[in-house]
């Protein structure tokens, strides 16, 4: 059984992002979604990370009465109603949150602390109208909350759920799946340049995955300073350790304040302290007044 | 005063002003605004003799708060067929002011190019022939020597004396530079208007006015004014380079690889820098930068961003020569560039035969500024009209790419990628302007998206459009308006201590949309249409490329949906028209 593309969702070619959040946490001990991360925490990197990446909406999928940690401002929260039909029932809620509104969306779980948005993309990019779903095969393992799926898969998926067929594995035997090995990811260079080991697909699982990923330096960032906010020396790039947009500004001594906003890649511009930084990233810091 | 010129001589008519017309305007381009209202004969040929040109100072002028000593000109814009306004600044404005005159009003026409000298006894006309052809600066000088070292005077290059449609008037080099009012001043046969204090400026509570000078002046000093301070409005070049919004080549890039050379940080280390300020201000934006070979110029984003990246020119003394060349004749640079920048792509597209005239050549923009100056015959002729006429002219669809609305070429803002701008440049009634709407303020903020339009952008865009029509009317400086937290407490706070006036901040926010609806009522009479509250086509048509890779669109359909939210939220109808009681809040019925 294929979705074919011409079906309910609409062309319109925007992407959103899904991410559950709804998982027990059993082996952590704690809540992932909680977890601090560089001065956040890790579903807010998640998030964040998922936010400046696609054009459409992102939502986090919740279980029934669980409390999550502040989100980006836009990012959406929809309610799992029933807990404990695991990832499937999740993908569900979250397609059918998005199915009006984005052709496709990427799907992960909270706890991915080196998600790359490279990464996002050339799985978005794999997704086109011969498939449903893109499955990656990273790090030898298969990654089914690391993948892209067509919107349209929702009522499939919410169909199977209520049959009880909660396993993925039979998700991607009823609809047209792209398998994507670790050379066919890195064969896009933008990520064979920033995430060469595919640690985007890195969860943590047990407070030891935590430790070890926690303890990893942050991202190389390049930050420039335009402006008054470059007098006294301080123009030309300047490559800092960040993690977060409020973590660059800091490592230059600079305060996001009313009068200070940044530029990501040249493109959005934020003051959002908690904005997730990758390797690779370049941070503009601007003037907010641009009277002239 | 309304000063009639006529033949040899000139009369100065009181025209009383009752405080309701006055606490409803402030002063500036409120009053301004007013008057226009109430003398511009409606359909009135904007260069004809009957044609109001109108001097307007302010009610903070005169006092010692900083950045007050500002004043506006108003008239009927030769370039755009409706309203337009300007502000300059200086010792003129407070001069003025002590004429003990609101307002000065110019109508009619001169037998021989000649002065208007007012002061608190009257106005009369001098001849003054010799100044025929001299940029503004010499004229002032020439009739400081002849008049004395008491009068201040605002002044018209030779480009006004010749009606190129985007002419300025000067004073001290500063310009009230756009829409072609030194057109106005030129057709009348006037090369200068002089002004002489006489009386003096007594305020309602001297100590209130004196403690919020020192308050306003410290705050002056502090980081929302620093950008101004350490390099000028220059400093947006390569901030504007990084975020994709620096308009290049006539608005098909918004990013130049060339514009670190213009960059204002670059300068500063190359070129020696000096800086000034106007009366009255402690900011001291004015950098002025100087030129190889000799000679200083000063130099502001605009006319780098119009004269450099727009034409694609990348030398920065090619570009400094090319604004010093625009004060000499005084003209808009950036009605000059972006005029020049559209014929430069004419050429390109074979559409007008002066093969010359490329992108990126310093020397030929040169060129292309003297034929607009001197009006020579074929593209000096053409271009002296501005895009839009040019491009009526030229046809053969060139008008989807003059960089332009309602006539006014546009300021250094990628519309594409500051939508909230977008839409502040669609409705502003002088046209493309980021002095009446600066809605790329939102747009940097960080508080919405800049690439997709919506209702936020069109609260935003009403929302500085509302703050810059009462600060253009009080008149305090733009760049001081960060330091302001609660902007229409402190302002009514300032005019209660100045006036008396037991203003409140809902009232000047009542004020500020008085503003902004006689303006647009200006130009309804005068023909103005929704058609004329729109982009160029190249804006709705073509994506634009970002520095990041992603595309920056902005569709008719998008642009309309924000035109008409900001129809709804000014209370106007689907046509852009206000209600009659609306109107009747303008106090226009004599």
């Amino acid at each position: 059984m294929g979705v074919s593309s011409h079906s309910v969702a609409p062309d319109d070619g925007s992407a959103a992002g899904i991410v559950l959040a709804g998982g027990r946490s059993s082996r952590m001990g704690e809540s992932k979604a909680a977890l601090e991360w560089h001065g956040s925490t890790l579903l807010r990197r998640t998030t964040g990370l998922l936010a400046r990446t696609v054009d459409g909406p992102v939502v986090v999928v919740r279980a029934p009465g669980q409390a999550l940690p502040a989100l980006p401002a836009g990012v959406e929260t929809v309610d799992d109603p029933v807990e404990g039909r695991g990832p499937m029932q999740g993908i569900a809620i979250g397609l059918a949150a998005l199915s009006d509104r984005a052709r496709i969306a990427f799907v992960c779980s909270t706890d991915l602390p080196f998600l790359h948005p490279a990464y996002v993309r050339r799985v978005l990019s794999a997704l086109d109208a011969e498939v449903d779903v893109v499955l990656p095969h990273a790090g030898g393992h298969r990654q089914p909350l690391a993948a892209a799926y067509r919107t349209a898969l929702a009522p499939v998926v919410a169909g199977m759920v209520t049959h009880g067929q909660l396993k993925l594995a039979m998700l991607f035997d009823h609809c047209r799946v792209r398998r994507i090995d670790d050379a066919g990811l890195l064969a896009d260079p933008r990520l064979r340049a920033l995430d060469p080991e595919l640690d985007s697909v890195l969860n943590v699982n047990e407070p030891d995955d935590y430790r070890v990923a926690r303890a990893r330096p942050a991202p190389e960032i390049t930050v420039q300073r335009f402006g008054a906010l470059a007098s006294g020396g301080k123009r030309g790039p300047t490559v800092v350790e960040a993690a977060t947009l409020g973590a660059a500004a800091a490592a230059v001594g600079l305060p996001l304040d009313r009068h200070v906003v940044a530029a990501l890649n040249g493109d959005q511009i934020t003051r959002d302290a908690e904005m997730p930084l990758v390797a690779g990233d370049t941070v503009a810091f601007l003037s907010a007044d641009a009277g002239g | 005063m309304v000063v009639d010129v006529s033949g040899a001589g000139a009369t100065g008519t009181p025209l009383e002003l009752d405080d309701q017309v006055l606490r409803a305007y402030l002063g500036g381009v409120g009053l301004g605004t007013w008057l226009l209202h109430r003398l511009a004969p409606p359909g009135v040929d904007p260069l004809a003799p009957e044609a109001p040109l109108a001097f307007v100072f302010s009610p903070l002028v005169g006092t010692p708060l900083t950045t007050s000593a500002k004043f506006a000109v108003l008239a009927k814009s030769p370039l755009t067929g409706m309203i337009t306004d300007a502000l300059a600044s200086s010792q003129f404005a407070i001069s003025g002011k002590l004429t003990g005159n609101d307002a000065i009003v110019v109508r009619g026409r001169a037998d021989e190019l000649s002065v208007v000298l007012v002061d608190a006894s009257g106005a009369r006309l001098e001849a003054a022939p010799e100044l025929a052809g001299m940029p503004a600066a010499e004229a002032e000088s020439a009739v400081r020597e002849r008049f004395g070292r008491g009068w201040r005077t605002a002044a018209i290059g030779s480009a006004g004396e010749r009606g190129v449609r985007y002419a300025t008037i000067s004073h001290d080099g500063r310009h009230a530079g756009r829409g072609g009012l030194g057109a106005v001043l030129g057709a009348k046969n006037i090369k200068a208007v002089l002004v002489k204090a006489g009386t003096r400026v007594d305020v309602a509570d001297p100590a209130a006015v004196l403690a919020a000078a020192k308050s306003l002046r410290e705050r002056s000093f502090g980081p929302a004014t620093a950008k101004y301070r350490e390099l000028g409005t220059l400093a947006n070049l390569l901030a504007f380079n990084a975020v994709s919004t620096l308009p290049t080549r006539n608005f098909t890039a918004a990013t130049f690889a060339e514009a670190p050379r213009l960059a204002a940080e670059e300068l500063h280390e190359m070129r020696g820098v000096a800086r000034n300020s106007c009366a009255s201000c402690s900011i001291g934006c004015e950098h002025i930068y100087s030129r190889k070979g000799g000679g200083s110029q000063r130099m502001e984003y605009e006319n780098v961003f119009a004269l450099g990246p727009l034409c694609g020119v990348s030398d920065p003394d090619d570009v400094f020569a090319a604004s010093a060349r625009c004060d000499e004749l005084g003209i808009d640079t950036i009605s000059a560039g972006g005029t020049i920048a559209w014929a430069m792509e004419c050429v390109e597209r074979g559409l007008i035969d002066a093969p010359w005239l490329r992108f990126g050549d310093g020397p030929a923009l040169l060129r292309a500024l003297d034929l607009i100056g001197s009006r020579s015959d074929g593209l000096g002729e053409l271009l002296s009209l501005g895009s839009r006429a040019a491009a009526s002219v030229v046809g053969q669809g060139s008008i989807d790419f003059a960089p332009q609305v309602k006539g006014l070429e546009l300021p250094g803002y990628e519309p594409r990628s500051l939508q909230s701008m977008a839409l502040g440049l669609a409705v502003n009634a002088r046209g493309a302007d980021h002095n009446r709407s600066g809605a790329y303020e939102a747009d940097l903020s960080g508080d919405l998206d800049r690439l997709t339009g919506g209702s936020a952008h069109v609260a935003a865009a009403i929302g500085t459009e509302d703050r810059a029509a009462v600060m253009d009317s009080m008149i305090l400086c733009k760049f001081l308006r960060g330091v302001f937290t609660e902007p229409f407490d402190e302002w009514a706070t300032l005019l209660r201590s100045v006036t008396g006036w037991d203003v409140t901040a809902d009232e000047l926010r009542a004020v500020a949309r008085r503003i902004v609806l006689a303006k647009r009522v200006f130009n309804l009479r005068e023909g103005a249409t929704t058609d004329d509250d729109t982009l160029p086509r190249r804006m709705l048509d073509t994506p634009l490329e970002l520095g990041s890779g992603r595309t920056a669109t902005l569709t008719a359909e998008r642009l309309r949906s924000m035109v008409e939210g900001y129809y709804t939220g000014r209370g106007l109808d689907v046509e852009g028209r206000p209600d009659p009681s609306d109107v009747a809040d303008l106090l226009l019925t004599p």
